[in-house]
C-alpha cells in the first residue's frame, strides 16, 4: 500500500529535478556546438561535433580574464571586510548590554527588510560627488560597515555561546576586544566560512552596484557578460555567450556544491544550545 | 539570492541575555564601571554598522527625498526647487501608472506561485525518502544561480532560432514565436522567477522540521488524516515562516528589474530594449535615471515605490494577525522574525 505511493512520489521528483536542471542541460549543450551547428534547423538536441572552442573564443573574444580578476578581487575584498565587519557588530549585539540597544537593534532588523535598490541609486549620485566613482572604495566602504544579514547571523551564533567564556576572561582581566579577537571569533569558524561563502557570492552575483559605479574597464564579469558577444555586424554569438555563462556561473554553483556540508555543520553546530 | 535558505536552521529563538555581571557580589562601584565599560564596548562594536547605516543607507534616502523635490538633471549645478511638481506627475504620467500597474500583478501573480510551489517542494523533500538530500541540493541548485547567469541562459533557451523552446514546439508541429518579445516576453519572465522556487523550498523546509514530532503523532493518534494534519497542524504551525515569505517576497518583486536580464541590451542604457509587457516600475526608474538624466523625477519615483512598500509591509502585517500563529510569544514588539529568508 506504501510502496507505490512512495514510487510515485520519487518519479514526480525526479521529474521535477529534470525540469529544475533542464536549463542547466540546455546550457551546457549550447555551449559545446559551433556555429554553424547552431544554425540548424531543425535545432540539434545534441552538439554533433562537440568541442571546446566555444570556452577559448569567449575567453579571448573581449577580455574575459581581466574582467574575471576583477570580480574575484571585488567578491573577495568584499566578503572578507563584511564577514570581520559583520562579526565585530554581532558580537556587541550579543553579548554587550546598552541603553538604547533594543532600538538599535530593531533598526537592524528592519534595515534587512529595506529595499536595497532604493537606497543604490541615491549612494551612486553621492560616491559621484565625492569622487568614488570607478574605484572599489564603495565596496570596502560597504564592507567595513558589514551587512546587516550577517550581523544578524554572527549575532545568533555569539548568543548561544555559553557565559562561562567571557567570564573567565573578565576575571583574567581581559577587554572586550580580546575576548572577541581570542575566544569568540576563532570558535566561529563554520558561521565565518558561511559568511564569507555568501558575501562572495553576492559580489560576484551582483549586477546593479558595478553597472553604475564602474566604467567599462574596470568593471566585473556579471556586468560584461550581461552585454553578451556579438559580431561586427552585431549579430548575437549565442555559443560563445552560452560558453561565457557557463564559465561564469560554476565557481558558484560548485563553492556552493563543496560548502555544502560546511553549511550543513555550521547550522548544526549553531543550532545546538 | 544565494544560499541564505540554507542557514534559517540556527534562527532558533536565542535565550534573553542576562544581566552581565550578576551576582558577581562585588563592590557597588566595581559593579558600576564594568557597566559603564559595557556600553561603551557595545558602541565601540556596534558603531561602524551604526555609521554605515547613516552614511550610507539613512542619508542616501534622505538625499533622494530632497532630489526628488527639484529638477536636479545631475548636471547642472543649482537644481531649483520644485515643490510636489515631481510627485503631481508621478500620478498622471501614464508610463508610471502602467509600470506600477504591471508591477503590482507581477507581484500578485509570482509571489503567492513561488510560495505555493515551493511549499509543495519543501513538503516533498521532507519526506522519508532515501536520497532526499540530493533532491534537495538539486531543486535549490538554481536559486544560486546568479541573476546574469539566469537571465542569459533563459535568452539562449528562449531564442527564436537555436532555442530549445521553439524546438520543443517544432516537435509537436506547431510554429515557434519571439518569446523575448510581447506578447509572450512576460510569461518568459514568470517562468524565470518561478526557477528560483528553491529558495522557498529551503525555507520552508527548515521551518516544517522545527515543527515538533509529537503534535503530529497526537493528530495521528486522534485520527486526523494526513491531509488534515497538514492543514490543522502544519499550516497553522508554518504560519509565520510563510508570512516572512510574503513579506520579503513582496518587497523584492517590487523592486525587481530582473526583465532587464532577459532584454536584448543589459545596460543601464539599454532599459529600451525591455519589451513593453516587462517594464516594471524600477526599469521606469533606472530609464528616468540613466537614459534621461531625470534625478529629480526618478527620485521621486524612488520614494513612492519606497512608501508602497513600506505601506503593503504594514498592511501585511495588520492582516496577518490572527492569521498568522506563534506558537512562542514573537519577541521585541513581534518585529523579529522567526525564521530568515532572503537577502
Amino acid at each position: 500500500m506504501v510502496f507505490p505511493r512512495r514510487t510515485a512520489l520519487y518519479m514526480l521528483l525526479v521529474g521535477l529535478v529534470v525540469l529544475f536542471l533542464s536549463p542547466f542541460g540546455w546550457l551546457l549543450i549550447t555551449a559545446f556546438k559551433d556555429a554553424s551547428e547552431l544554425r540548424a534547423l531543425p535545432i540539434h538536441w545534441w552538439p554533433h561535433r562537440p568541442s571546446l572552442g566555444n570556452f577559448q573564443q569567449a575567453l579571448s573574444f573581449w577580455p574575459y580574464l581581466g574582467y574575471a580578476r576583477n570580480s574575484l578581487m571585488l567578491s573577495t575584498l568584499y566578503a572578507v571586510l563584511a564577514t570581520l565587519a559583520s562579526a565585530w557588530a554581532g558580537y556587541g549585539f550579543a553579548r554587550l548590554e546598552a541603553p538604547g540597544k533594543r532600538v538599535i537593534f530593531g533598526v537592524l532588523l528592519s534595515t534587512m527588510m529595506l529595499p536595497h535598490i532604493i537606497t543604490l541609486v541615491p549612494t551612486y549620485l553621492l560616491f559621484a560627488k565625492i569622487g568614488l566613482l570607478n574605484t572599489y572604495m564603495p565596496w570596502v566602504l560597504w564592507g567595513l560597515c558589514g551587512a546587516p544579514y550577517l550581523i544578524f547571523l554572527f549575532r545568533q551564533f555569539f548568543a548561544n555561546m555559553p557565559k562561562e567564556l567571557e567570564e573567565a576572561a573578565i576575571v583574567d582581566g581581559c577587554g572586550q576586544i580580546r575576548i572577541f579577537w581570542r575566544i569568540f571569533l576563532p570558535q566561529s569558524w563554520p558561521v565565518i566560512a558561511t559568511s564569507l561563502i555568501l558575501s562572495f557570492s553576492w559580489t560576484w552575483g551582483d549586477w546593479i552596484a558595478p553597472a553604475l559605479l564602474l566604467d567599462d574597464d574596470r568593471t566585473t564579469l556579471a556586468v560584461r557578460l550581461a552585454k553578451g558577444y556579438f559580431t561586427q555586424h552585431g549579430e548575437p554569438l549565442n555559443n560563445l555567450v552560452a560558453a561565457g555563462t557557463v564559465m561564469y556561473v560554476v565557481p558558484v554553483l560548485a563553492l556552493f556544491l563543496i560548502m555544502q556540508r560546511g553549511f550543513v555543520s555550521g547550522i548544526a553546530t549553531s543550532g545546538l544550545k | 539570492m544565494s544560499s541564505t535558505g540554507q542557514l534559517t536552521a540556527p534562527a532558533s529563538v536565542p535565550a534573553p541575555r542576562a544581566v552581565p555581571a550578576r551576582g558577581a557580589g562585588g563592590p557597588g562601584g566595581r559593579f558600576g564601571s564594568l557597566r559603564q565599560r559595557r556600553t561603551l564596548s557595545f558602541y565601540v562594536f556596534t558603531g561602524p554598522w551604526m555609521l554605515g547605516f547613516l552614511t550610507l543607507t539613512a542619508f542616501p534616502l534622505g538625499y533622494a527625498l530632497w532630489l526628488s523635490f527639484t529638477n536636479s538633471d545631475g548636471l547642472s549645478p543649482n537644481p531649483r526647487f520644485v515643490g510636489l511638481a515631481n510627485y503631481r506627475e508621478v500620478l498622471t504620467d501614464q508610463t508610471t501608472l502602467d509600470s506600477l500597474a504591471r508591477t503590482g500583478l507581477f507581484t500578485a501573480l509570482t509571489v503567492p506561485l513561488t510560495i505555493a510551489a515551493g511549499l509543495v517542494l519543501a513538503v516533498m523533500v521532507n519526506q522519508p525518502l532515501r536520497g532526499r538530500g540530493i533532491f534537495r541540493t538539486l531543486l535549490y541548485l538554481p536559486a544560486v544561480m546568479p541573476p546574469v547567469g539566469a537571465g542569459l541562459t533563459f535568452k539562449l533557451i528562449f531564442d527564436r532560432d537555436s532555442g530549445s523552446a521553439n524546438g520543443l514546439l517544432d516537435l509537436f508541429g506547431v510554429n515557434g514565436v519571439s518569446w523575448l518579445t510581447d506578447p509572450y516576453a512576460r510569461w518568459v519572465l514568470i517562468v524565470l522567477t518561478m526557477w528560483a522556487a528553491g529558495n522557498i523550498m529551503i525555507i520552508s523546509l527548515a521551518g516544517l522540521q522545527d515543527i515538533p514530532k509529537e503534535i503530529l503523532e497526537a493528530a495521528k493518534v486522534d485520527g486526523a488524516s494526513p491531509w488534515q494534519s497538514f492543514t490543522r497542524v502544519t499550516l497553522p504551525l508554518l504560519s509565520p515562516v510563510l508570512f516572512f515569505q510574503v513579506v520579503t517576497g513582496i518587497i523584492g518583486a517590487l523592486q525587481s528589474f530582473a526583465p532587464l536580464f532577459i532584454s536584448l541590451d543589459a545596460s543601464p542604457q539599454g532599459m529600451a530594449s525591455v519589451p513593453q509587457d516587462n517594464f516594471l516600475f524600477m526599469i521606469h526608474v533606472l530609464t528616468q535615471y540613466f537614459a534621461n538624466g531625470r534625478y529629480g523625477y526618478a527620485s521621486a519615483l524612488l520614494w513612492v515605490l519606497f512608501a508602497i512598500i513600506m505601506l503593503l509591509t504594514a498592511l501585511v502585517f495588520r492582516l496577518s494577525k490572527g492569521v498568522v500563529f506563534y506558537s512562542v510569544e514573537p519577541q521585541a514588539a513581534g518585529k523579529r522574525p522567526r525564521t530568515l529568508g532572503g537577502k
